[in-house]
């Protein structure tokens, strides 16, 4: 069963998701900053990681570019998630070392589709 | 927090950013739990509760669709007016939305699911942060222009639209959607019945096709924006066309907003609810305009004496500062007004004590003077003397026709020996020109100065009437109100005058005019300037410029200021109260002693009807002490006038 890390700030988004994700037989585990999520993801087992952009401590942009830093944890793929749909927020999501991107509010099957397809693509 | 914030200024597009993803949020939250509860709610038995999630999906899903419409990632710039209107817009499904879970929570009942209890709240605490607190709109004054049933009939009325399409079909659909939103529409079928339906009704806003046969779109709303009357009416265009041109023409003809057909229902609504909005804003903009107009027309009718009390009343009831300021204003211009009344009936006994003067004694003829201009003779070419009317120390009066400006004057010739040095009178010349400045109704105009046949001569305004003089010889004394009429009057044009440099050094009751009307006007204003420098007793062996009404500054030859005016009408007004002089004496010198040491009787001593305050601020009048005296006329005016309370 694939092993999810959410990485959310956002309480109810935090629980809806996780919610969700678990009734599709995802194994979610939650983190609420980029730090946590940082240091989580360095313990190893996650078959992939969702990752808020704009969160305390350190935002999901440098959290993702100190991931994709380390050797542990340089292969988990990432999905960036962002409120803010802007042209080019994909383009950036991208450079700074995500697999994909996908906004808020998420549409699940849509999501489903994409964390399926990088799940695939790395076994 | 509670709900999004309001914004005060346009947001700029990161503003817009941040505003579109907490709007977003909740969306998010909402969809995202009902979507749970959908996928639970599998069994047949719950088939209501899966239209209400669904009904909440879809209300969630229009919001989306409407921010998304009002604040799309490209615009750079969010009017406050936009954000306004989909606040008000985002109310419907908000409420939808809320009816959906009300009704699912009551079904389930309480405690029966705590899980889904849990997520209905969830659902609920995310509606409730879609748009901010209604306190706050209220605090704002901004008032939602969605449709009525989302107001709740709170005495809000219905808007009325105008449609104007060539298309029967695209009028009718317009029409139903409107009225669905709670709208009344009309509808024109071409160009020049719209213009005739907006000159003979009221509508709020017109939907105006751009291409329609005989007048086209670009026509009407030229006419529409070209009259007053109609120019303040929000247009909408609505066009198949949507190139850039056209938009631009539509909008820099005065086209609120643009619309391209087919068009969105939501868009539709949201832009209709922005024109309306601003319109509703504008309207509030101009009614307040015409209340501060209103407050300064009360202002000028106050100076006109025409005010009538409670006509800012329409004012007086907002509860901001302008309606403040209107209740406040017509409190004073009603204090004005009785203070006023009250003055016109001081007069009005002041008027019948002259009356009773006149009817004791008629006016005598000038006696015992220099009279050397005869009755009937021409004078300096331009003037035909009537008679002599008065006598002083300074000259003779006469009552004069000038035969240039056929009106008559009063003519008073200046002894000789005022003015036989020549550097008094270019002095005196001086003094006259600043007196012939001074124009106020109590105060006598000054004509001219001149010299014809080795006389020395001024011009003034001839005044009907007798003097206070003759007024409290013929009656003695005279009236508390007729009293503060005379000293009301003898304030204001002393104020004038003092307010122009001009000081009158002799203010005495020969030198008070009153007028059939009780109208005081004060004569000889710089005349005793004319003696200032020539010899202080004149050879009838008094002192030029009355003694008995002259301030001690006056007396001891030191200089006099507009204090010294007001030591005079100190002993003005005690004369009319009592009758008698507050210090007299048989002559000259012991006067001068008297006045320098002596402290007169109060008022109030004498004649008992005078009221302590009166009595108190004579005596003020009459300190010997110019430091201690009512310091300005002016000052005195209002304290005559609040004595007038009494």
């Amino acid at each position: 069963m694939p092993t999810i890390l959410l990485v959310e700030d956002n309480e109810m988004n935090r629980d809806m998701l996780s919610r969700r994700l678990k009734r599709r037989g995802f194994d979610v585990e939650m983190a609420v900053d980029g730090r946590e999520g940082v240091e989580m993801a360095r313990t190893g087992g996650y078959d992939l990681i969702l990752m808020d952009m704009s969160l305390p401590e350190i935002d999901g942009w440098e959290a993702t570019r100190q991931l994709r830093a380390s050797r542990q944890t340089e292969k988990i793929p990432i999905i960036a998630l962002t409120a803010h749909a802007m042209a080019g927020d994909r383009e950036k999501a991208l450079e700074a070392g995500c697999d994909e991107y996908d906004t808020k509010p998420i549409e699940l099957d849509r999501l489903l589709s994409k964390i399926n397809a990088l799940l695939n693509a790395s076994t | 927090m509670n709900g999004v914030p309001f914004p005060d200024a346009p947001l700029t597009s990161d503003a817009a950013k941040q505003l579109r993803h907490e709007l977003r949020t909740p969306v998010n939250h909402i969809v995202g739990y009902a979507e749970m509860l959908l996928e639970d709610a599998v069994d047949p038995s719950l088939a209501d509760r899966r239209t209400a999630l669904q009904q909440t999906i879809d209300a969630a899903r229009e919001v989306l669709t409407l921010i998304n419409a009002t604040l799309p990632s490209t615009r750079t710039e969010i009017p406050v007016s936009d954000v306004v209107s989909l606040y008000t817009s985002l109310r419907g499904p908000q409420e939808r939305i809320v009816r959906a879970i009300g009704r699912l929570r009551r079904a389930s009942g309480p405690a029966a699911d705590p899980e889904l209890e849990a997520d209905l709240d969830r659902i609920l605490r995310a509606a409730e942060r879609l748009v901010p607190d209604a306190a706050d709109d209220e605090q704002r004054g901004v008032r939602g222009t969605g449709t009525p049933a989302d107001e709740g009939g709170d005495g809000r009325t219905t808007t009325r639209l105008l449609v104007v399409d060539d298309d029967p079909d695209n009028r009718e659909v317009l029409r139903r959607r409107l009225e669905r939103e709670g709208h009344r529409a009309e509808c024109a079928e071409d160009g020049d019945r719209a213009l005739e339906m907006v000159a003979e009704q009221q509508f709020d806003l017109v939907l105006l096709d751009v291409m329609m046969p005989g007048k086209d779109g670009y026509e009407v709303l030229e006419e529409l924006k070209g009259s007053p009357e109609t120019r303040d009416i929000p247009v909408i265009m609505i066009s198949a066309l949507d190139d850039i041109r056209s938009v631009v023409r539509c909008i820099e003809g005065g086209a609120e907003d643009y619309l391209p057909k087919p068009f969105d229902p939501i868009l539709l609504r949201a832009r209709i609810n922005a024109s309306l909005e601003k319109k509703h804003l504008r309207d509030q903009e101009i009614e307040y305009l015409r209340q501060v107009e209103l407050v300064a027309d009360a202002a000028a009718a106050v100076e006109a004496g025409e005010y009538r009390s409670g006509s800012l009343s329409s004012v007086g009831r907002r509860a901001d500062e302008l309606g403040r300021l209107a209740r406040v204003f017509d409190g004073m211009a009603e204090q004005v007004r009785a203070r006023e009344g009250r003055l016109r009936d001081q007069v009005r006994e002041l008027r019948e004590e002259i009356d009773a003067a006149r009817s004791e004694s008629p006016r005598d003829e000038a006696v015992g003077g220099e009279i050397t201009l005869a009755a009937g003779e021409r004078f300096a070419d331009r003037y035909e003397i009537v008679g002599a009317v008065g006598y002083g120390a300074m000259g003779t009066v006469y009552r004069a026709h000038d035969l240039e400006l056929e009106e008559d004057v009063a003519i008073k010739t200046l002894r000789s020996e005022f003015v036989s040095n020549p550097d008094s009178v270019e002095r005196f010349k001086g003094e006259i020109r600043l007196a012939r400045r001074i124009s106020h109704p109590n105060v006598v105009r000054t004509h001219d100065f001149g010299e014809a046949a080795g006389v020395y001569y001024l011009t003034m305004e001839y005044v009907e009437g007798l003097t206070l003089h003759q007024l409290i010889e013929s009656r003695g004394v005279l009236g508390v109100a007729a009293v503060l009429a005379i000293g009301a009057q003898l304030a204001e044009s002393l104020a004038v005058a003092h307010e122009q440099g001009v000081i009158h050094r002799d203010i005495k009751p020969g030198n008070l005019l009153l007028d059939a009307a009780g109208v005081l006007k004060v004569m000889d204003f710089g005349v005793a300037r004319l003696a200032e420098g020539t010899t202080t007793l004149t050879q009838a062996g008094s002192i030029v410029g009355t003694p008995a009404y002259m301030s001690p500054e006056q007396l001891l030859g030191e200089a006099a200021d507009a204090r010294s005016d007001l030591y005079s009408v100190g002993v003005v007004l005690y004369e009319c109260l009592t009758g008698q002089l507050p210090l007299d004496a048989a002559s000259t010198i012991s006067l001068i002693a008297k006045v320098l040491n002596v402290e007169p009787r109060p008022v109030s001593e004498l004649n008992d009807e005078v009221p302590e305050a009166l009595s108190a601020l004579i005596a003020r009048l009459l300190e010997k002490s110019a430091d201690a005296r009512v310091s300005d006329a002016a000052l005195l005016g209002e304290e005559l006038s609040r004595l007038s309370l009494f």
